[in-house]
């Protein structure tokens, strides 16, 4: 792998075309770019620093909306819920992606209908996922607890989304059923990479699949762990469907995550000023934690970017 | 990409292979489960479902698919969705390769600068302007309208689809462009006629994942647009089964209708993504 | 086909189609005298009411074929949350919209969005039209004294149905006091059943109940001025409120999933006969008729009285909505003559038939009701006071927070004092 000096940039050599006009290659996407992404990012920042109620005029506040965000215990306590679901999805959705990944790593009929099948629900639309999985967790009809009492567990049987310990619980499982099948494909890609041969050699040396998997798989799958990794991250942090759709923050706001509040505090209540603020908080946690996560991802030669 | 695999047609030869698909099989049943009762109970009647959840209906309803087809204005939001999502798709890629294409192969000023200024949309949460976009939208006049959608997909996946196509273009060999070009073609033409075929599968496959997560989008979809006739698919769902929320017969059928045509799609575009992913990763 | 070729028919295609377009725009724009069109926005999406409001509305476009009525709808949550501001602030504003009296009537007042419809009211003894209690300040439908809605609906935002058959079952009567309420939550859970079932999940359901509960045990002043943020939740009457939420609680009076549970599964769990009370407003009338089985046999009480001393002892929890007439409005006339038509007493008659509570004199007596309704048409004309709910009067944000608090209670998770004391830590950064 080349040192990682270039940015990425395969570098232009001399000789291929002036300077200023092959900026145009690049006008159209930063256009849209600059309208749609940075423009609104300038403007958050702005309103961020008034107490806008979305119809008057904006005030000017300076950083009070700043300092009610961090005596506000409902949003320090979402970045709570947010990282332990973050945490939760690298334990279902990524862990369980990469064994999945091995296990149905075979070319014999059947696996590619298994792995298309395990893939599936990342394409369902989250509202979809939401909607369905609120009715299986339902206290009353819902699926989880009919067969629970179907196998004589009726003590088992609990209002899943209703109680704090078990409703953001829930939401990772649901979250884990709908994209570990995007890591499984991602790690797959990856798996099939690696020569039949370095297995081969293993196991005429005697070791079996797991140390197989220890000593092999892992250690060259590195780079795409801290991929899936970095993805996992970000992605959790601007975590809202599911959360929308299922609980919405409830019971007690113990699934309440930074955007879910963020829209309760923006919208419901008509504080954008506020709202806005916490995006902006937001953005920079999220961006702080990617950049020291490629820093290290960096550091340990897996990644260049 | 090398490939020394075969891919043999007999059955798993010994036990440990057997052991292997079981194992995933009953792990895949389990997660598809859920889909599937939601399919087969959106054909009961809603009484049905309260009585005995997970049995199979005693006569198939299939009008309760006409009526969430109805009801839920389904032919509508379908359309919409698939306008944004195409629009939305195609002006990304094509801007996203435009760049990539600079950024990995040409000369210009700030070139350092404006990469880096594209990959913070990696970092960024959408809903990190979500709100200011909406009011921007709406001093726009673009409230309410698909162009809202379509502009606000295009630009936030632009980052990752530049990241990705940036990366693959470092991948290929240089020589049909050198090559192109000591025959005098310039810039433009190098990329119509000699990279531009070279990396089809790349934009495929970042079309195909791009689909998928435009079409599934919801907060944009949410917030900008708030008329029944502009309302895509995952908004208008969401809404419908606010309505009809205890009339799960009805909601189940709304989702499988909307849930089986990306399926389809998916399975047939699969084989697309996994060649693509393998190829297109940054590495 | 070469990529320029095809670059090219791409050009072509796309001028020819916006050419198209503007020609076709062109034509129906010259087609001869339009009548006007005034747009009418608003979150009834279905149900009698919406069937009702149709109807009205065909018959004005019939007695007036110059003007048509458009309706732009949106389901309650979009529509307070972005559809309504959206239209309002747009370029092309609807004529007429709804709105809630209160809080948000005023702020539209103040910023400008609704028309001040003084003079009209005035005008032929409109405003007299309707009952009296309409336009007493605790309604919120003046501005500085002058109208800016004209009224369209009470509602009731709480009151608590029963199951009659279940009721019966149990020897139970519609309770007088609170300690007779208590006492037949108590029987009720000793045999098993579920009392009462709240879907909580967006707090309003229970904290609707629990402001009514409040206002009739704080004295009026304090509870105004502790929502105002003037005096601080943590008083005696408010943990009062609160520790009645929690003897509930102890009674085994809630369902288990109170707190993740929608509001209308939650209506649709009473409709199911799988809970003895549901607390919730007069708008269940419609939604037992569409979703309850046939003989569905359900009567209403008004919350119990708790404390015989406190002057809204008797009081209904409620409030008004209304239409407005937009300030920047093209075809105010013509609005107006909508609304005026809008509120003929047949047609409000036919509009209380529907399921709605006409705010206009004397349409209530002559509509043909079913007994819940005209037994909630009762309790609002016997009521000794109306109290609207805190999330129409003050601020959402601490309405919110109060109902936050109270849901902490009926879940077990916070003692009565320690809401209050949350509650007051709350909301002191909205000041």
């Amino acid at each position: 792998m080349r040192a990682a000096r270039n940015n990425g940039l395969g570098g232009g050599r001399p000789g291929e075309g002036a300077g200023i006009a092959n900026l145009l290659f690049v006008i159209p996407a930063l256009t849209l770019y600059a309208l749609f992404v940075l423009w609104p990012l300038a403007a958050s920042l702005y309103y961020s620093l008034t107490d806008w109620d979305g119809i008057g005029q904006p005030r000017w506040v300076g950083l009070a909306n700043f300092a009610r965000a961090f005596d506000d215990d409902i949003h320090l306590a979402s970045y709570l819920h947010v990282t332990l679901y973050i945490l939760g999805t690298l334990v279902f959705e990524v862990s369980f992606g990469l064994v999945m990944a091995v296990l149905l790593n075979s070319d014999r009929p059947g696996f590619a209908l298994l792995r298309g099948l395990f893939f599936s629900p990342v394409v369902l639309s989250m509202s979809a996922a939401g909607v369905l999985w609120t009715f299986v967790f339902d206290y009353r009809t819902g699926l989880v607890n009919a067969m629970l009492k179907g196998m004589g567990l009726s003590d088992w049987a609990q209002p899943w989304l209703s109680q704090p310990a078990t409703a953001l619980l829930c939401v990772m499982l649901v979250s884990g059923w709908k994209f570990a099948g995007f890591y499984m494909i991602l790690f797959f890609a990856a798996l099939r990479r690696i020569p039949r041969s370095l297995y081969e050699a293993a196991t005429l040396e005697g070791a079996g699949p797991l140390r197989q998997f220890f000593s092999i798989t892992l250690p060259l799958l590195k780079q795409n762990i801290l991929i899936c990794g970095l993805l996992a991250v970000t992605g959790g942090f601007a975590g809202f469907d599911l959360f929308f759709t299922m609980t919405n923050g409830q019971p007690y706001n113990t699934t309440e995550v930074p955007v879910t509040w963020i829209v309760k505090m923006g919208f419901d209540s008509d504080q954008l000023g506020y709202g806005i603020a916490l995006t902006v908080i937001l953005t920079v946690v999220v961006s702080l934690i990617s950049l020291l996560y490629l820093r290290f991802a960096e550091r340990s030669h897996a990644v260049e970017y | 990409m090398r490939s020394s695999i075969r891919t043999p047609r007999n059955p798993p030869k010994t036990l440990g292979e057997w052991l292997q698909f079981g194992i995933g099989a009953v792990i895949v049943a389990g997660m598809c489960f859920p889909a599937f009762w939601m399919t087969y109970s959106s054909f009961k009647t809603n009484r049905e479902i309260f009585r005995a959840p997970y049995a199979l209906p005693e006569t198939w309803h299939w009008e309760n698919l006409t009526k969430a087809w109805e009801d839920g204005g389904l032919g509508g939001l379908y359309l919409n969705s698939i306008i944004v999502t195409a629009a939305s798709v195609i002006l990304c890629a094509f801007f996203a390769t435009l760049a990539a294409y600079a950024f990995a192969r040409l000369e210009f000023p700030f070139r350092r600068v404006l990469y880096r200024v594209f990959l913070i949309g990696l970092l960024l949460p959408p809903p990190a302007v979500a709100i200011a976009l909406f009011t921007q939208l709406r001093d726009m006049g673009l409230l309410n309208t698909l162009w809202a959608l379509i502009f606000a997909n295009a630009a936030w996946t632009l980052s990752i689809t530049l990241f990705l196509m940036t990366g693959y273009f470092r991948t290929l060999k240089r020589e049909m462009e050198e090559a192109a070009r000591l025959e005098g073609a310039d810039t433009l033409r190098v990329f119509w006629y000699v990279v531009l075929p070279l990396v089809k599968p790349a934009m495929i496959t970042t079309g195909i994942l791009n689909t998928i997560n435009i079409w599934n989008e919801l907060m944009f979809a949410l917030l900008f647009i708030s008329d029944d006739a502009s309302r895509t698919l995952p908004a208008g769902i969401v809404r419908f089964s606010g309505f009809h929320s205890t009339n799960y017969a009805l909601v189940f059928a709304a989702l499988t209708i909307t849930t089986v045509p990306i399926m389809l799609f998916y399975f047939i575009s699969q084989r697309h993504v996994i060649r693509g992913l393998t190829a297109a990763r940054a590495d | 086909m070469g990529l320029r070729a095809g670059l090219r028919s791409l050009a072509i295609g796309l001028i020819a189609g916006a050419a198209f377009g503007a020609a076709a725009l062109a034509f129906g724009q010259g087609a001869g005298a339009e009548p006007v069109e005034i747009r009418i926005t608003h979150s009834i999406t279905g149900g009698t009411q919406k069937d009702a409001l149709d109807g009205i509305i065909a018959d004005f476009e019939k007695a007036n074929p110059d003007i048509k009525v458009k309706q732009v709808v949106f389901d309650d949550d979009q529509y307070s949350d972005t559809g309504l501001i959206t239209q309002l602030k747009s370029s092309t504003p609807p004529d007429i919209y709804f709105q809630w009296a209160g809080f948000p009537m005023q702020r539209d007042a103040k910023e400008g969005f609704a028309k001040d419809i003084s003079a009209e009211m005035d005008a032929g003894g409109w405003k007299d039209s309707f009952l009296p209690s309409v336009w007493s300040p605790s309604m919120g439908m003046l501005y500085e004294g002058h109208p800016y809605l004209v009224p369209m609906t009470l509602d009731i935002t709480n009151v608590i149905w029963f199951n009659k058959k279940t009721f019966a079952e149990n020897g139970l009567k519609e309770p007088a006091t609170w300690d007779d309420f208590m006492a037949a939550v108590k029987i009720l859970a000793a045999k098993g059943e579920t009392p009462i079932v709240i879907g909580n999940q967006e707090l309003w359901p229970l904290g609707n109940w629990a402001s009514h509960i409040a206002s009739r045990v704080v004295e009026p002043a304090h509870y105004d001025a502790a929502f105002k943020l003037q005096e601080p939740f943590n008083q005696p009457g408010f943990e009062k409120a609160l520790t009645l939420i929690d003897d509930l609680r102890k009674a085994g009076a809630f369902n288990k999933d109170i707190a993740g549970l929608g509001a209308d599964p939650a209506m649709s769990t009473f409709f199911q006969e799988a809970a003895a009370m549901h607390p919730i407003g007069s708008w269940l009338v419609p939604s037992a008729n569409e979703m309850a089985e046939k003989d569905f046999d359900y009567g209403v009480f008004n919350t119990p009285l708790i404390d015989p001393a406190n002057p809204t002892k008797d009081s209904v929890i409620g409030t008004a909505t209304g239409f407005a007439v937009h300030a920047k409005s093209a075809y105010p006339k013509e609005a107006i003559a909508f609304l005026k038509f809008f509120t003929q007493l047949d047609n409000q008659v036919k509009w209380a038939e529907a399921g709605s509570f006409s705010p206009v004199k004397g349409a209530m007596d002559k509509a043909k009701l079913d007994d819940k309704t005209k037994q909630m048409a009762d309790m609002l004309s016997n009521a000794g006071s109306l109290v609207p709910p805190p999330d129409t009067t003050y601020p959402v944000a601490v309405a919110e927070s109060y109902y936050q608090a109270a849901a902490y209670v009926a879940g077990g998770e916070k003692s009565p004092k320690d809401a209050l004391v949350w509650l007051d830590d709350h909301v002191k950064g909205m000041k």
